[in-house]
C-alpha cells in the first residue's frame, strides 16, 4: 500500500512538473482536437533526405510519405540510389509491412518505427488539457494510454513530446515550416540511441 | 461505337509505341558491338538524371548527378541535386560521402551485396550478357536497343526483378531501368557521356 501511494505521488509530481517545469499555465480548453497538418495533403508527395543514427550505425536515404486517403498513408524509405529499405502502409489502426530489407526485419526495431511514424502522420488527437506561456501553447493528449504534449509557437505545431514521469522519452521536432510543410523534422529518442533527421527535398 | 473506336485507337497507339523483338542475328550483332565497346572503354564520364517511380506517388522523385568509371572496376556515383551525396565502388568497399559526412561499408562478408554491386558496375558499361546469370530478351526501339536482363539467382531476384538497358546505335548505354519485384522502378537516363577521356585516380579518393 505504501509503495502504491509512493508511486502514485511520484507519478502525480512527474506529470504536473512537465508543464510547470516549462513555466506554462493551465487554461480552459477551447478546441477538443489538436491537428497535425504536416502529412495531411493527399495531393502532395512528401519527400525528405533522411539520416538515421541507430546506436553506432549511421545511414542515409530518401524518406517518402504519401497520404493515399483518409487515415491511410504509405511510408517508404529507399537508398539514395533508389533501392527500397522499407515500405509500410498505415490504414486506421492497421500496419502492413509491404517490404523490409531482411537485415532490418527485427520485431523490436519495426515496433519502434511503427510507433514513430504513426505519431508523425496522425492528424487528429483529442486534447485533455491546455497550458499557455506567451505566444506558446502546450496541449496534453493521450494516445493508446500514453501522454503526449503538442507544442505550438505562434500557431504552428513545432513539437510533439512523449512524456513519462515528467521526463521526455520521445520528441518530434518540426522546423522551417511553410505552407503546412515542415522542411526539417527530427525524431529524437531519449531512452534509446535512435535519431531520425529529415530534410525536405521537394 | 465511340468506345470501340477509343479502344481501337488505344490498341493502335500502343502497338505503334511497343517494342519489336530482335532477330537472333540482330541480337548477336548488338551483343558483339556492346562487348567490343565495353572492352575498348577505359574510362566513362557522364551526367545522369534518376527517376524513382513509386506507383502511389503523383510524381517520380527526380535526382541529378554525374558518374565516373575507370577500368577495371572503379565507379563513382555522385548526386548534386537536390542533395550532395556520392558513393565510390572500390574493390570490396563502398565509400560514402553524405553532404560531407564520410563513411565506408565493407561488403566482403556479404556475397549478395557483392553480387549486387558487381551488377551496378557492369550495368554502367552495359556488359551483362552472361546467360548463366540472366535470362535475356532483345528488343528494338527505332535505332536503339532495349535489352531486358532477368536475374536467374533467386536471392538477387528478391531485390531486382529485371534490368532494362537501352543502348544507342553505337552500343553505348543511354538508359538503365532497375525494376523491383513490386514493379516500382528506378530509371537512370545518361547524357553528355564521354568515353576514354583521362580520369584521375584522385576522383575515386575518399
Amino acid at each position: 500500500m505504501r509503495y502504491l501511494l509512493i508511486s502514485i505521488c511520484t507519478c502525480l509530481i512527474g506529470c504536473v512538473s512537465y508543464v510547470k517545469k516549462n513555466n506554462f499555465k493551465e487554461v480552459t480548453i477551447t478546441d477538443k482536437v489538436v491537428y497535425n497538418p504536416y502529412f495531411s495533403d493527399n495531393s502532395k508527395d512528401y519527400v525528405y533526405k533522411a539520416k538515421i543514427d541507430v546506436y553506432n550505425k549511421s545511414f542515409g536515404g530518401i524518406f517518402i510519405v504519401k497520404k493515399i486517403a483518409e487515415a491511410n498513408h504509405r511510408v517508404v524509405f529507399t537508398t539514395e540510389m533508389g533501392s527500397k529499405i522499407f515500405d509500410f502502409t498505415f490504414h486506421n489502426d492497421d500496419f502492413k509491412v509491404n517490404y523490409i530489407l531482411e537485415e532490418m526485419d527485427k520485431k523490436l526495431f519495426l515496433n519502434i518505427l511503427e510507433k514513430d511514424f504513426r505519431l508523425l502522420i496522425r492528424e487528429n488527437v483529442s486534447i485533455f488539457s491546455k497550458s499557455v506561456k506567451g505566444m506558446s501553447e502546450m496541449l496534453e493528449t493521450k494516445i493508446l494510454g500514453k501522454k503526449y504534449y503538442y507544442a505550438f509557437k505562434q500557431g504552428k505545431l513545432n513539437s510533439i513530446t512523449r512524456v513519462k514521469m515528467g521526463k521526455e522519452k520521445l520528441q518530434l521536432i518540426f522546423s522551417d515550416i511553410s505552407d503546412a510543410t515542415a522542411k526539417n523534422i527530427q525524431i529524437l529518442h531519449h531512452n534509446i540511441k535512435l535519431t531520425i533527421k529529415l530534410k525536405s527535398i521537394n | 461505337m465511340r468506345n470501340i473506336l477509343y479502344i481501337l485507337f488505344l490498341i493502335v497507339t500502343t502497338t505503334v509505341h511497343s517494342q519489336e523483338k530482335m532477330t537472333t542475328a540482330e541480337a548477336a550483332i548488338l551483343k558483339e558491338k556492346v562487348k567490343s565497346q565495353a572492352a575498348g572503354t577505359k574510362t566513362i564520364t557522364s551526367d545522369f538524371v534518376q527517376y524513382k517511380h513509386l506507383d502511389f506517388l503523383t510524381n517520380d522523385i527526380v535526382t541529378k548527378g554525374n558518374l565516373a568509371f575507370k577500368t577495371p572496376n572503379l565507379v563513382k556515383w555522385s548526386y548534386v541535386e537536390p542533395f550532395v551525396y556520392s558513393v565510390i565502388f572500390k574493390e570490396e568497399n563502398l565509400y560514402i560521402n553524405d553532404e560531407g559526412q564520410k563513411s565506408d561499408v565493407n561488403l566482403s562478408s556479404s556475397k549478395l551485396f557483392k553480387q549486387l554491386n558487381k551488377l551496378i558496375v557492369n550495368s554502367v558499361k552495359g556488359d551483362m550478357f552472361n546467360t548463366d546469370e540472366f535470362k535475356i530478351s532483345y528488343f528494338k526501339i527505332k535505332e536503339n536497343s532495349d535489352i531486358h536482363f532477368i536475374p536467374i539467382n533467386k536471392k538477387i531476384s528478391k531485390y531486382i526483378k529485371a534490368f532494362h538497358i537501352q543502348f544507342n546505335s553505337k552500343g553505348d548505354v543511354i538508359e538503365i531501368k532497375m525494376i523491383e519485384p513490386s514493379d516500382d522502378y528506378t530509371r537512370i537516363v545518361f547524357s553528355n557521356r564521354v568515353l576514354n577521356k583521362t580520369v584521375s585516380d584522385a576522383v575515386f579518393a575518399h
